[in-house]
């Protein structure tokens, strides 16, 4: 390019009229007036004005007040033109025009800074000043925007209320206006933040709070839900069209504060379909939305866990309350009510996995509803004993019952390990299912898959330690087969002492493994005790070191009842079988008589002599012939009983276990807690009592929930032996005694 | 230590080494004290005698030196000085938690529960306790049985420390648990309101 080779140097009042000349050019065009376009040689020309004043010499170097010209073009054209344009309109208009504007004002700058741009390249520089398009860009801040701004967000909010309301709006124009707020920050988003988006927010604010209020009180709980999520989406929806996306999560957390969070209780408690009767109705649907809206609220699902789980513990309660209702004589229908219990638990499972996405809120609040009513006794029966009983059943009845489909047992033992966790008490479980499996396996009424199978899954559940006892049971009845071969073969090579036509089966049992029964010291029949007498030197030959206890209460037998009409197999236990085979020989007896002969207690000759001659069954007459037993009746063979039966099973009624059980278990976990008492205190040397107690509540609670008395009492008895001492300063304190 | 000697001779036993009952009863009667009289606990406090009712010649030497005493008119005289001795509260401590040891029966573990009632009696005569006589009460409607060494420690820390309203007690403490009863039947009686 030429530079002008003029003798004379300009004057910046020279310059500025050639400059004001091209800037009306400009506008002009810029403004969609009629006015041809720069030709080149304009543009190069305005260029070379600037370019030329800039290299003249001193006094005459008019850079900075050619930069302080450019400013001022700036200054008057947003002063004089572009404001009082804006501020001519209203509401949308004001926007446009806004928008127009400020497009216009992007091109002025671009062009100016062309004209302009010897300055950016040297004087600047050199003066470290900002660059022309920064100059442009603040002056349009510092008189347009500054002055219109406020305005601008009353319009802007306006229209989005009327969105909200449901009526169009030109999203494109709001876009562009709020990304003129985030362009006039500057560099940051402080301008958007404060000129706009509190004012935003609060009006949001306000706006969902109106909704919230009217929704609660005239919607359902599924409705609201489901305007809830409307309104979410929508303002989602807004965000990616016209806000900013830092907007988004403020918004989000206003709307979700004010439709979710603040009406929680009443959303949640609405009678009739609010989160208890969406659970009893099956609404999924409804179910899972609620589980979408409420995650992402932080701490949101608190509250709809906490009306879970109240729901669910009063479905609980109200089963409990059935069997207690229905439970008449004291008799409590456990299959019944354990089926039920198992059904509520797969059901609410089903929530829990499916609408509540395995969320380990709901699981808990699954475990502790269940942890509550599954706890509480039924007619006097404990949660324990009804497990272990219904229990009992399944597997007798799966025993008999061949055309069980295996899958449906697996299953219910499964439900069984899992109400079995909810349950505090588990050791006390553990004994009665102990006491019913000895039963189970002695009368034969047991399936060794089935046996092992549950074994197998309380052991992975609750260790080893739970299982071993039982284990060993099943164990026992499988050796008990090959030593009963072993039995016979000693019988068919010795030939000795074994009455002819009396077949006799031995079950060997290991001690500490089955619970614990009373011998008595039954007389046996002749043909019995020379029964045991063999087997017992055929015992002695296998194994020297172990000695025998014989147990008559468990054994059964099988009798031939001569009766006059014809012959019926009997089918009794021991000592009934004992009691019958004592008329062998006479044909009368007293009850004394019977006592002295059989030495049996009277308890248990009470209960036999029933069974024999007051029950279903008379197979003994007694005299007199009233419905209790007394000391002074007298017996005699009833030859002239018959049935059209040819095998008769007469059951001997058990014993009320319960009693026992209990004590047994009230025992075991006195030891247990000595032990646990020690181990910590072994280890920790010195603890305060709260924390004593609290840890050993902690160590056992896997088996059973110790009773704090009980505790004391045993931190006392531990101080008494000299285990512990307390702390001489501090008597709350205790000390371990090595 | 020769008057000492002549001492000891006077009550001992003719067939053993030791003060026995009876050489006690004289020696009360010496005093002019009853035998019952508290102040024979503190005396045989300050003996350290294993045992109620007896003294072996160290117990008696001993306890009389230390407190610089050779003679019965100063063993008298003493009496007050002795009785004195309940009112202080770290000797009252010691006083009652050595009288377990004392007082009940050689080679068993705990105290039967007349002999501990009576122990009580006495000593909380010496330093008054409001609750004293509803715990008697209590023990003999509910308890029953002997009272252990850790029990009776613990019942004058309970004296010392919860006052008769029982507003302090802590029913989550480390109170023995026949203390914790007790608690339960004051309140059953209304003795205290809950």
């Amino acid at each position: 390019m030429s530079s002008r080779q003029n003798p004379e140097p300009m004057t910046i009042e020279e310059g500025c009229k050639l400059i004001d000349a091209a800037v009306t050019k400009l506008t002009r065009i810029i403004e969609g007036k009629p006015e041809p376009p720069f030709a080149s040689h304009e543009y190069i020309g305005n260029y070379t004005i600037v370019y030329n004043m800039c290299i003249q010499k001193p006094p005459y170097d008019l850079s900075g007040q050619l930069y302080e010209k450019y400013g001022a073009i700036f200054q008057d054209y947003d002063k004089d033109t572009i404001l009082p344009s804006i501020m001519e309109k209203h509401d949308e208009y004001m926007l446009r025009e806004l928008s127009r504007w400020s497009d216009i004002n992007k091109i002025m700058v671009r062009w100016l800074s062309h004209f302009f741009y010897y300055l950016d390249r040297y004087y600047i520089a050199r003066s470290g000043n900002s660059s022309l398009t920064v100059v442009g860009m603040t002056c349009f801040r510092d008189h347009v925007y500054e002055k219109v701004h406020f305005n601008v967000k009353q319009v802007v909010i306006a229209l989005i209320h009327k969105e909200r309301e449901g009526q169009q709006i030109d999203r494109a124009l709001l876009k562009n206006v709020l990304d003129l707020f985030v362009q006039n920050g500057m560099g940051n988003m402080e301008r958007y933040e404060k000129d706009f988006e509190d004012f935003f927010l609060t009006e949001t604010n306000s706006y969902y709070s109106r909704k919230a209020s009217r929704w609660i009180q005239e919607d359902s709980c599924p409705e609201y839900m489901i305007k809830a999520e409307e309104s979410l989406k929508k303002e989602k929806e807004r965000v990616s069209h016209y806000l900013h996306s830092d907007t988004e999560p403020k918004l989000l957390k206003n709307v979700q504060t004010n439709l979710l969070v603040l009406v929680a209780k009443q959303l949640l408690e609405k009678e009739n379909s609010g989160c208890s009767a969406l659970l009893r109705d099956d609404k999924t649907d409804d179910l899972s939305r609620m589980y979408r809206l409420y995650h992402e609220i932080p701490e949101g699902l608190e509250p709809v866990a906490v009306a879970f789980r109240l729901h669910v513990t009063a479905e609980g309660n109200s089963l409990i309350k059935q069997a207690e209702d229905a439970a008449t004589s004291g008799i409590v229908e456990e299959q019944v009510l354990v089926r039920k219990i198992i059904d509520l638990h797969d059901k609410y499972m089903a929530y829990v996995t499916d609408c509540f996405q395995n969320h380990t809120l709901f699981h808990k609040a699954l475990k502790e509803a269940f942890e509550i009513f599954c706890n509480k006794k039924v007619a006097g029966s404990s949660s324990a004993e009804m497990l272990a009983t219904f229990c009992d059943n399944l597997f007798k009845k799966a025993a008999n019952d061949k055309s069980n489909d295996d899958s449906t047992i697996e299953s219910t033992i499964d439900n069984v390990v899992k109400l079995l966790d909810y349950i505090s008490d588990k050791d006390l479980f553990a004994e009665f299912y102990r006491k019913k499996l000895a039963r189970r396996l002695l009368f034969g009424r047991f399936s060794d898959d089935h046996e092992r199978s549950i074994l197998t899954k309380l052991k992975g559940q609750f260790g080893g330690q739970f299982t071993s006892k039982m284990e060993g049971m099943v164990t026992d009845m499988q050796l008990g087969k090959d030593q009963q071969t072993g039995f016979e073969e000693y019988f068919k090579n010795t030939n000795t002492g074994k009455p002819k036509g009396v077949d006799f089966t031995v079950t060997v049992l290991t001690t500490g493994f089955w619970p614990s029964y009373k011998t008595s010291d039954l007389n046996l029949p002749l043909e019995m005790v020379n029964c045991i007498e063999s087997f017992k030197a055929h015992y002695e030959i296998k194994t020297k070191h172990r000695r025998l206890m014989w147990i008559y209460s468990l054994g059964n037998c099988n009798l031939t009842g001569r009766f006059d009409a014809k012959p019926i197999e009997l089918i009794v236990s021991t000592y009934q079988a004992a009691v019958l085979c004592a008329f062998n020989n006479t044909e009368r007896l007293t009850y004394q008589e019977l006592i002295d002969q059989l030495n049996l207690g009277h308890e248990d000759l009470v209960r036999v002599l029933h069974s024999l001659s007051c029950a279903k069954y008379k197979f003994l007459k007694k005299e007199p012939a009233s419905k209790t037993i007394s000391k002074t009746d007298s017996f005699e063979f009833n030859s002239k009983f018959t049935d059209k039966m040819r095998r008769i099973k007469v059951p001997l009624p058990p014993v009320d276990d319960r009693k026992k059980v209990v004590e047994d278990v009230d025992k075991d976990r006195r030891y247990a807690i000595d032990a646990s008492l020690v181990r910590i205190m072994k280890s920790r040397k010195v603890l305060p009592h709260q924390q004593l107690v609290s840890e050993c509540v902690e160590q056992l609670s896997r088996m059973f929930k110790p009773d704090i008395k009980m505790i004391k009492k045993r931190i006392e008895d531990l101080i008494s032996r000299d285990y512990l001492e307390r702390d001489t300063e501090n008597p709350s304190t205790f000390k371990y005694v090595a | 230590m020769r008057r000492l000697e002549e001492l000891f001779n006077r009550y001992k036993d003719p067939y053993s080494d030791m003060i026995l009952a009876e050489g006690v009863s004289v020696l009360c009667s010496d005093l002019q004290v009853e035998p019952q009289d508290i102040v024979t606990l503190v005396l045989s406090w300050h003996m350290n005698a294993a045992t109620a009712c007896e003294f072996s010649k160290e117990e008696f030497f001993g306890g009389l030196q230390a407190l610089g005493i050779d003679s019965i008119g100063k063993l008298q005289e003493k009496l007050a000085f002795m009785r004195s001795e309940l009112k202080d509260e770290q000797k009252f401590y010691e006083i009652y938690n050595f009288a377990f040891g004392w007082a009940k029966e050689k080679g068993q573990k705990s105290f039967a529960l007349d002999t501990a009632i009576g122990m009580w009696q006495l000593l909380f005569a010496e330093r008054e306790w409001p609750l004293v006589n509803h715990w008697c009460d209590f023990l003999q409607d509910r308890h029953n049985k002997t009272i252990s060494k850790d029990t009776w420690a613990q019942l004058l820390e309970f004296a010392r420390t919860v006052n008769p309203l029982l507003s302090n007690y802590d029913a989550e403490g480390a109170w023995p648990y026949l203390i914790d009863e007790f608690v339960e039947y004051l309140y059953d009686k209304s003795v205290v309101d809950k």
